[in-house]
């Protein structure tokens, strides 16, 4: 994700590829042609179809899945997974940008050690993560037995929190899952930044600050695009974190379509929600690479 | 949830794959087996194994309408498959079951009477019962010192933010019927129209949906009242008595998981293996063990300790009378689904 284009220059060194080039690329190409254009078309076909007796999919060409998500009801809900996906992003970027510049500004064998840290959650499963979660948030769990024994509930806090099944949960969820894709990519940024740059901009009389808005940040933006994309993206349609911390009372668009293939039988219109949700993503991206580009741009005209 | 045991099962029936495929040089064929996921112990499927040398290839599902889908949809052939009566029901009607040799099945007269000719198979042509189970309300009685004797108490609004209902939007609609006194297999326009404020006014009391495990939430301590399967109340009262499984007063179904064998089996003789090896009692006694569902095998219940037999959540007291589900079309999985989730989505 680092060479998101239009964010890093053309590399002058390349050459066309030659056969080689393409043989070495084939498995990629098959893997991507296998697993991800054929099940796309699959989705984009089934998406026309309609639903038969006992949930047989019929092909043909009806729009009327597409009509069917601008049910309010959808679409409220493709809203909420923006907003909870742009929230977790923000709070990925917040929590996940100083860790990463933190990291970035450590020596070598440090940051070796601390990028390490920062991996070591992905050694378990993403499911025994979550669980653990819930061991802390629950009514009687780690959280509550600390701020008991701590003395911070009966003096500070009236009463236990009760995190477990509520929004908040599932925002801590998965801005805990997602908070190592901004940290990496911004990390990568951000070791290559050079310190001297940063010396220059002092020297030229720059505060904290402008050094940070107007050097910093430029030069750490291809990472943070990456990491806002690694996060928004997947986090729209996350269910898993929804159905367990947020006790699956809050629907996201990734809890509806589960639930089309799971128990309303109705795969066709769970296939457009997909194609619309693809298409969501794609929009996203192209944000993203136009907030880039534009960023470009203003440098350049200075 | 869903996900974990899919994972999880995945992760099993990969590892039982492999040692057998390995282990067994004298391989007797298979049995592509398409089963509810947590229902049947892995030391059946390895006794059934080792006796045969059958392998049993196990992929599971997590809802009898998911097992419905994937069954049509798909062109993988399953040789047994463990649907609930309803979508039995569907898949007779529709042709879609192969009928059962009972003269292959040498313990077909281990099965209770009461548990045959039901409405979803009136001639049992089709259908061997597996594990009988009720949907009821499980209360802590040291959190909850008032009686809970129906739906309308265990929603009532002094237990907002305390209660946790199985995520089946059917079971949940059929409770708001019951409540109305309306039939549970009337899914009217007028009925659902009924039904959707009451659910309405439950869900915002509603702490959390969990079909898999609403066990869990009630054994930590995070809820103190539920709508669960009699199976997870049955472990819950064998954990500590303090569960009390009760049968809501407005009305309590039963439901029938099955074993049967889809139209385009390709192992159907190891399929009746495989039910006899069920039914018989020591098997079906495992079973029981695990998952203490209500056995429909008379000579497997002989089998079972008193206090096995004694927990009200697997053998209810009294001859109380259920409804069983009948199938209702996939219109009416559609609107409820879709009602469901609207109201999840109205609440806040």
């Amino acid at each position: 994700m680092q060479g998101l284009p239009g964010t890093l220059p053309p590399n002058p060194h390349a050459r066309p590829a030659g056969a080689w080039g393409w043989w070495l690329l084939a498995p990629m190409l098959a893997w991507l042609a296998l697993f991800v254009v054929a099940p796309m078309a699959i989705l984009l076909v089934y998406s026309f179809g309609s639903r038969g007796a006992l949930g047989v999919v019929e092909l043909g060409f009806s729009l009327e899945n597409y009509e069917r998500i601008a049910d309010p009801i959808y679409l409220r809900i493709f809203g909420r997974s923006i907003g909870y996906a742009a929230l977790t992003t923000l709070l990925c970027v917040v929590i996940g940008f100083p860790a990463a510049w933190f990291i970035a500004r450590r020596s070598p064998e440090w940051r070796g050690r601390l990028l390490l840290l920062v991996m070591v959650p992905f050694w378990t499963s993403f499911l025994i993560r979550t669980y653990a979660w819930i061991a802390i948030l629950r009514s009687e769990g780690l959280l509550n037995a600390v701020l008991k024994s701590s003395g911070v509930v009966p003096h500070v806090l009236p009463a236990p929190l009760d995190l477990l099944y509520t929004p908040t949960a599932v925002v801590i969820g998965l801005v805990y899952v997602y908070l190592p894709f901004v940290i990496l990519p911004v990390y990568a940024s951000a070791e290559k930044l050079d310190g001297t740059l940063l010396e220059a901009a002092q020297d030229l009389g720059a505060g904290p600050l402008r050094v940070f808005r107007e050097v910093i940040v430029p030069l750490t933006w291809p990472g943070i695009a990456a990491g806002m994309m690694l996060v928004f993206v997947p986090a729209i349609g996350m269910f898993a974190v929804t159905d367990l911390m947020g006790g699956a009372r809050v629907s996201m668009i990734g809890n509806v379509i589960h639930n089309q293939f799971t128990r309303a039988l109705n795969f066709p219109f769970g296939a457009a929600l997909g194609v619309v949700f693809t298409l969501l993503f794609v929009l996203s991206y192209a944000l993203l690479l136009w907030l880039g580009r534009r960023r470009d741009e203003t440098a350049k005209a200075r | 949830m869903k996900t974990r045991n899919k994972l999880l099962l995945l992760g099993l029936s990969l590892l039982c794959a492999v040692t057998v495929a390995f282990g067994q040089a004298r391989k007797r064929g298979e049995l592509n087996l398409f089963a509810w996921s947590e229902y049947i112990p892995q030391a059946v499927l390895d006794g059934f194994t080792r006796e045969t040398g059958i392998r049993v290839n196990y992929e599971t599902y997590s809802s009898g309408e998911e097992m419905l889908a994937r069954l049509m949809a798909r062109r993988a052939r399953f040789d047994l498959i463990q649907p609930p009566d309803y979508i039995a029901e569907a898949l007779i009607k529709n042709g879609q079951l192969l009928p059962i040799d009972r003269s292959r099945l040498s313990n077909f007269g281990n099965l209770m009477p009461e548990f045959l000719n039901m409405p979803h198979d009136p001639e049992q042509q089709f259908t061997i019962p597996y594990m009988v189970g009720t949907v009821g309300i499980v209360v802590n009685t040291e959190r909850v010192t008032e009686p809970v004797r129906g739906y309308a108490d265990l929603f009532s609004e002094r237990h907002a933010g305390r209660i946790v209902v199985v995520d089946d939007g059917r079971e949940l609609a059929t409770a708001a019927l019951y409540t109305l006194g309306k039939s549970i297999n009337d899914f009217s326009p007028a009925n659902l129209a009924a039904i959707r404020p009451v659910l309405a006014e439950w869900f915002s009391r509603v702490k959390l949906f969990d079909s898999d495990s609403p066990k869990t939430a009630l054994l930590s301590g995070d809820v103190d009242l539920g709508l669960v399967w009699g199976g997870e109340a049955a472990l819950l009262w064998q954990e500590n008595k303090k569960f009390h499984y009760v049968l809501p007063e407005e009305g309590a179904h039963m439901f029938v998981d099955l074993l049967a064998i889809p139209r385009r089996a390709r192992n159907v003789e190891n399929a009746h293996l495989f039910i006899d090896y069920i039914l018989r009692p020591e098997v079906s006694k495992l079973i029981s063990d695990e998952f203490p569902y209500t056995n429909p095998n008379r000579a497997a219940r002989k089998l079972l300790s008193p206090e096995q037999l004694a927990n009200p959540a697997s053998y209810p007291p009294g001859d109380r009378k259920f409804d069983t589900f009948r199938y209702l079309g996939e219109d009416i999985a559609e609107a409820i689904d879709k009602m469901m989730t609207d109201l999840k989505n109205a609440r806040r």
